[in-house]
């Protein structure tokens, strides 16, 4: 795969998830991404293009970010159906295609969820969090503190977004070009990089700066107490009771902001009657 | 009521809201961004910024993984926003900022659902002309955008006019009640991360 083409999927996966539809899910994405790759590769065999296109329209759904490593496997793949010389090689092949479609999809969609929505998300949104109450940002007091300079305001904003997209996208630049290369002994590539070990230390690092971020809050919040009166046992208590409540709603799968609703209709209810 | 600025964050709103799932998927509408972008047209940056903390935060317990759809932090922040620079309190805003996110996440429900009525129309144009398939994004996009925008359009429109009406009859205690679980926020969605990040599979 030359830099052009590499390029063009790369920025073509931007669209993946247009279209997005309950019944074939991601299956207008993935066409559009591969458009141009196949364009080239069936530029002698313009006749071919309609059923081959037909395949890439079947049912398709991953993590969009890890989603790069199926491109790059399935124009390895796609490489080898184009150039089977019989027409039993050519339903083979075909199978074959389909097959790590679908099992590289699962497998991609799998660490894409745990490394991208499960750590690096929430990682990045502490981080953000430190650097605002580091600058000045207290956004525990209602309403918020003095402004602050627009650099304090953007800067952590713009830092999550960085840290998070560094990773993305570098994971979506290179898993195109690994999966193209490696075969299927190799996971097209996935096998390439420690996932297991990252989300591991991701998690860790979250844990770590959560359980900091929980007593920096309380620090936060309740540092401009001079002596112990109604007032602070007020916002001590908000802060113990909805901890254990947010502890207890994630026991039984219940939303947090269910119980951000709960809290509106109770407070009004104690507070009217 | 509706402002060229709450017109404009609207139109902001709906184009950030993109980013979730429909083009690019770089995070822009996650709540720490898109709330001080998004306070940064009312002119309230600190108000943007609380909004956004307060989105992601609540939100941080629902990923969207497998068929799961969260909420859009994107709309949360819109029309919390929207509703503070039409001079409804921020802690009122926010109770109805969360409710558009929940309403707009059924609302994508059903839309996603219904979509592949088209898809059948889309899949005969694509095989018959590979090139179709840019202007089948290309017209996704649109729709989504425009979608997004009118329902934005609409939520803030009936319900900044219905809170304006009702606010000078709401008792002073209605006020402390919303304020005290606004307080909350925080710490309901700082609690939910610390299970987030446990270790479930090695």
């Amino acid at each position: 795969m030359d830099f052009p083409l590499h390029l063009q999927i790369f920025l073509r996966s931007f669209f993946l998830q247009t279209g997005w539809n309950s019944m074939k899910y991601q299956n207008i994405g993935l066409t559009f991404v591969m458009l141009p790759f196949l364009k080239k590769l069936y530029a002698q065999d313009k006749d071919a293009l309609p059923s081959v296109l037909a395949r890439y329209l079947e049912t398709f759904n991953t993590q969009p970010v890890m989603a790069s490593f199926c491109f790059g496997a399935l124009a390895q793949k796609e490489e080898e159906v184009a150039q089977a010389k019989t027409l039993t090689a050519f339903k083979e092949k075909v199978t074959e295609w389909s097959t790590i479609r679908k099992s590289l999809s699962i497998t991609a969609a799998s660490i894409g969820d745990r490394l991208f929505w499960g750590a690096l998300k929430p990682l990045t949104l502490l981080m953000a969090l430190f650097i605002w109450l580091l600058s000045g940002v207290n956004f525990f007091e209602v309403p918020c503190a003095p402004s602050v300079s627009l650099w304090n305001t953007f800067s952590a904003g713009a830092a999550a977004f960085f840290v998070f997209n560094a990773v993305a996208l570098f994971v979506k630049w290179e898993g195109i070009k690994i999966s193209f290369l490696k075969d299927e002994s190799a996971c097209f590539g996935l096998t390439c990089f420690d996932w297991n070990k990252t989300i591991y230390y991701a998690k860790r690092l979250g844990l770590f700066m959560t359980a900091g971020m929980l007593a920096y809050g309380i620090y936060h919040y309740l540092k401009d107490f001079k002596e112990l009166d109604a007032h602070f046992y007020a916002r001590a208590a908000i802060v113990l009771v909805f901890v254990c409540l947010s502890l207890l709603t994630r026991k039984f799968k219940i939303a947090n902001m269910y119980l951000y609703l709960a809290a509106v209709l109770t407070l009004n209810i104690v507070c009217l009657f | 009521m509706m402002t060229p600025e709450i017109f404009s964050l609207c139109v902001l709103a709906a184009l950030l809201e993109l980013d979730t799932t429909y083009a690019f998927q770089l995070t822009l509408s996650r709540g720490i961004i898109s709330g001080p972008l998004l306070g940064l047209i009312t002119g309230d940056l600190m108000a943007g910024v609380q909004v956004g903390v307060f989105t992601e935060l609540i939100f941080a317990d629902i990923n969207p993984l497998g068929g799961i759809l969260p909420p859009s932090a994107a709309v949360c922040c819109a029309v919390t926003l929207a509703l503070y620079a039409a001079g409804i309190d921020l802690y009122f805003g926010f109770f109805f900022g969360l409710t558009g996110a929940a309403l707009f996440s059924v609302l994508e429900k059903f839309m996603r659902k219904n979509r592949f009525k088209w898809l059948v129309f889309w899949e005969q144009k694509i095989t018959q002309t590979p090139s179709a398939v840019n202007r089948t994004v290309g017209f996704a996009l649109a729709s989504s955008f425009l979608m997004n925008f009118i329902y934005i359009f609409i939520f803030v429109c009936v319900f900044g006019r219905l809170m304006l009406v009702l606010l000078p009859h709401l008792p002073a205690k209605a006020h402390l009640a919303c304020t005290f679980a606004y307080m909350a926020v925080p710490w309901i969605g700082l609690a939910t991360l610390l299970p987030s990040f446990r270790l479930k599979t090695r």
